[in-house]
């Protein structure tokens, strides 16, 4: 993971809905897909803080135009609430064309429904 | 052997491959596409279910449809093919989008959830537009 506070280009933020918190220590990981391969390359393994966020998800460098998946490991986090859930995972698969602007992703969670949308 | 004969022969190899109107009457497992973007249902929506196959890991297509001018696909699944597992239901929400002659930042949607009591109904609703998403277990 790179660590370099002023170029956030891809950021994200857990929030469960259920309980009205931050989803906190959620893993997560970042994924681009290799176009000629089509197959998935992992780029970042991480962890969301106290606030549900997880700074220095990529570099600018590094954020080049493509299709990126963000996987979440909900089931794992309601299970440590001592939670049962509807979703084993949750994938969110989306498309960057202009990797100079800010993509801010955030995922609302309830142990039934989720949502998201593209912020900035 | 000819395309014809092995088409033929596919068909019977692959009895779970089936599309949505033949599957089922009742399907356990229901689903409602909503364009939230502009306030009518998702209409002719190209979907997929698929289960997950526990020893292997690997996905099992079961179904493939389309949703109708309300935004439905009735016959997803029939109560004994509904057997506890994991599922998952994409939706090619990026080709729906083109087709409108719109961009979106999604180029699909894929939900995966987990069956543990079958005996019940599911419905698994998405409300989508050009760049957010939401989906929910209804009844």
């Amino acid at each position: 993971m790179s660590f370099k506070p002023q170029e956030n280009p891809l950021t994200t933020h857990v929030l469960n809905t259920s309980d009205g918190v931050p989803g906190a220590r959620m893993a997560l990981s970042l994924h681009r897909l290799d176009s000629k391969l089509v197959i998935w390359n992992l780029v970042t393994v991480g962890t969301t803080d106290e606030d549900g966020r997880c700074p220095g998800l990529i570099a600018s460098e590094a954020f080049t135009p493509g299709m990126y998946k963000m996987r979440f490991e909900t089931g794992q986090y309601w299970e440590s609430l001592g939670h049962t859930s509807f979703y084993p995972y949750v994938e969110i698969v989306f498309t960057i064309k202009d990797p100079s602007q800010r993509f801010h992703l955030p995922l609302l969670l309830s142990p039934f429904s989720y949502s998201t949308y593209r912020g900035s | 052997m000819s395309t014809r004969r092995l088409q033929h022969i596919k068909g019977h190899l692959l009895v779970e491959d089936k599309s949505a109107e033949m599957a089922a009457p009742n399907s356990p497992l229901t689903t409602h596409v909503l364009n939230t973007g502009i306030g009518v249902p998702g209409a002719r929506v190209a979907l997929s279910l698929h289960r997950m196959d526990s020893s292997t890991s690997l996905w099992n297509l079961l179904t493939t449809g389309t949703t109708n001018d309300d935004g439905r696909c009735p016959g997803l699944i029939s109560r004994e093919q509904f057997t506890p597992a994991v599922y998952k239901l994409r939706f090619e929400t990026g080709k729906y989008w083109e087709s409108l002659g719109e961009t979106s930042f999604y180029p699909y949607v894929e939900i995966v959830f987990t069956i543990t009591d079958h005996s019940q109904n599911f419905h698994i609703p998405l409300l989508c537009s050009r760049f957010s998403y939401s989906t929910y277990r209804g009844s």
